[in-house]
């Protein structure tokens, strides 16, 4: 097993800068996902830890060995494409076989490795057909055979799933989940879907503009997001944002609206004045109605709106001039209507500067 | 024949090859090579004539076999390339990214993945240049000597003769002779024509 090592790694096309400065270090068995929205160089990224496109500065190590200047096929890396890619002429059989071939590997163990995927992938049936007689799922399959077959060090996957429907798509995270499980290999993934990075990720780089804006655990990317852009990228429905300012007291307070809410226990990184600007950010399923029984901050809204997901159901409410959204039980949501009381849970706020955008 | 084969198959050849460089990687200047190929189809090949007789003279293959399929080849390039790079233009990159990471070079690409993908285009290319080739008079008249003389300028020969009286059944056989090959081509390979030409034109 081998890890990636990325550092310093920066790409122009012309006058765009697409990667600048990418650092990223995917431990042996992790399967790292790049997260990000189109245009933010993640599958750029990809193609250079590949190979297949020169990068301007910075080096690329894959299983300890320095790669930065060879050609794709002498890193170790087997990749799947977002279209697939599978040769049209050939058959399934022979699609499998290509780059063994390619690489004279003796017959008997190309048979043997292709048994062995089709096996794993469960595609014994359509070994003698092309690819055009196959559906998308199975032309998925084939590909994600494609590369393992390799046995390679470290796997490539360029948005495998954003050709599938739906449901399939559900039953494909299972199956890549499952694969990596049972092979601990190396995975390096790309999507611009948050779900399948949470899912699937054992770190996630969420990108933007050509940057790393962080690189994280699912569960403390979604808990602790280091910047404005990671805590509203990650997450359906999105966190809610509240303008505010901060106030010194004997404990810290966040003032939004007309409301003073105490921050007991935030750890705030910086100290700071009184009367800062700030962005306070809840996730909607810490926001809860108020009972009796809640301690801890209440603020007051008006319904506007209920969106039932089946589950569970968004509640939307106009706060003074702001809106908040509260993910609640279907039941109590049914019939809401008029001015409510909202309960915040303080523990899971995020507060972020409104210029630099990082969390405080 | 001895010239319309040889200079089919090669000017075919290297114009897939050509398009398939241009259009799948990255060679350096490659759309200035482009703009003078293109340049080059729209010369009329009467201007180039005289320079192409004395480069052909120099080199020593003036008025021989291998001389006018050299000539054949130029002048077809233009075409091919063209009409081969779009048809690879239209191929999906990522075949030849896979490609790459499944080890195949250069040659190996070309061979194991575009040639097999490119069969409508490859007649489409066959059939344009037989018939371009097997109706040539001009350069065969001036490049390929006494010896090669092609269908047609045998043809002219046979049909304007001035002596004795004129047969015209003998004309007219000749004429029906001559125009029996790239119509068996046709014949053959009509159906990939169609379906290629218009392959090439909405991919490209």
């Amino acid at each position: 097993m081998s890890g990636v090592i990325v550092r310093g790694l920066s790409k122009s096309y012309g006058p765009v800068r697409a990667l600048r400065g990418i650092d990223l270090v995917v431990e042996p068995g992790d399967f790292a996902v790049l997260l990000g929205p189109s245009g933010c160089g993640k599958s750029t990224l990809l193609s250079a830890i590949a190979g297949l496109d020169d990068i301007d500065a910075g080096s690329i190590e894959i299983g300890g060995e320095e790669v930065t200047e060879r050609e794709p096929s002498a890193r170790g890396i087997a990749m799947v494409f977002q279209s697939y890619a599978l040769y049209p002429t050939m058959t399934v059989r022979r699609n499998l076989s290509f780059g063994l071939r390619v690489r004279s590997v003796p017959k008997a163990e190309i048979e043997r490795r292709v048994a062995w995927v089709t096996e794993l992938l469960q595609i014994g049936g359509m070994l003698d057909r092309k690819p055009s007689q196959l559906s998308g799922g199975q032309r998925q399959r084939v590909a994600i055979g494609r590369a393992l077959v390799q046995q390679a060090k470290v796997f490539l996957l360029d948005e495998p799933l954003s050709n599938l429907d739906a449901k399939l798509r559900t039953e494909m995270r299972v199956e890549l989940k499952r694969l990596h499980q049972s092979l601990a290999a190396t995975i390096i993934y790309v999507t611009h879907d948050q779900i399948e990075a949470m899912t699937l990720a054992t770190r996630i780089a969420v990108m933007r503009a050509g940057r790393i804006e962080q690189y994280a655990t699912p569960d403390v990317l979604y808990e602790r997001p280091e910047t404005l852009f990671v805590a509203g990228f990650v997450g359906s429905p999105g966190m809610n944002f509240l303008s505010g300012s901060i106030g010194r007291g004997t404990v810290p307070v966040a003032r939004i609206e007309t409301d003073a809410i105490p921050l007991n226990g935030y750890p705030l990184c910086t100290s700071f004045g009184d009367s800062r600007e700030i962005i306070f950010g809840i996730r909607p399923e810490h926001v809860s109605l108020a009972n009796h029984e809640t301690r801890g901050p209440v603020i007051e809204a008006e319904t506007l709106f209920t969106e039932p997901m089946g589950a569970d159901t968004l509640g939307w409410f106009q706060y003074g001039l702001q809106r908040i959204s509260a993910r609640l039980p279907p039941q109590r949501a049914r019939g809401l209507s008029g001015k409510v009381r909202l309960s915040l849970d303080i523990g899971q706020v995020s507060l972020f500067d409104p210029m630099t955008e990082q969390r405080l | 024949m001895r010239i319309l084969i040889p200079s089919v198959t090669l000017s075919v050849l290297a114009g897939a090859l050509n398009g398939y460089a241009l259009s799948h990687w990255r060679v350096p200047g490659a759309n200035l090579i482009l703009l003078a190929l293109l340049l080059g189809a729209f010369i009329p090949y009467q201007v180039i004539l005289y320079p192409l007789v004395k480069i052909t003279s120099t080199i020593g293959i003036y008025s021989s076999l291998a001389g006018i399929i050299a000539v054949h080849i130029l002048f077809g390039l233009p075409v091919m390339t063209l009409l081969f790079r779009n048809f690879y233009a239209g191929l999906p990159e990522e075949l030849v990214r896979a490609a790459r990471v499944d080890g195949a070079g250069f040659w190996r690409i070309f061979v194991s993945v575009m040639l097999p993908l490119s069969v409508n285009i490859l007649i489409v290319a066959t059939i344009l240049q037989t018939t371009g080739i097997w109706n040539d008079y001009l350069l065969g008249l001036i490049f390929a000597g006494r010896e090669n003389q092609p269908m047609t300028v045998q043809l002219n020969a046979i049909a304007t003769t001035s002596t004795g009286e004129i047969e015209y059944n003998v004309d007219m056989a000749a004429a029906l002779l001559t125009a029996l090959p790239p119509l068996l081509v046709y014949f053959a390979a009509g159906r990939f024509f169609v379906r290629g030409i218009t392959a090439g034109a909405v991919k490209g």
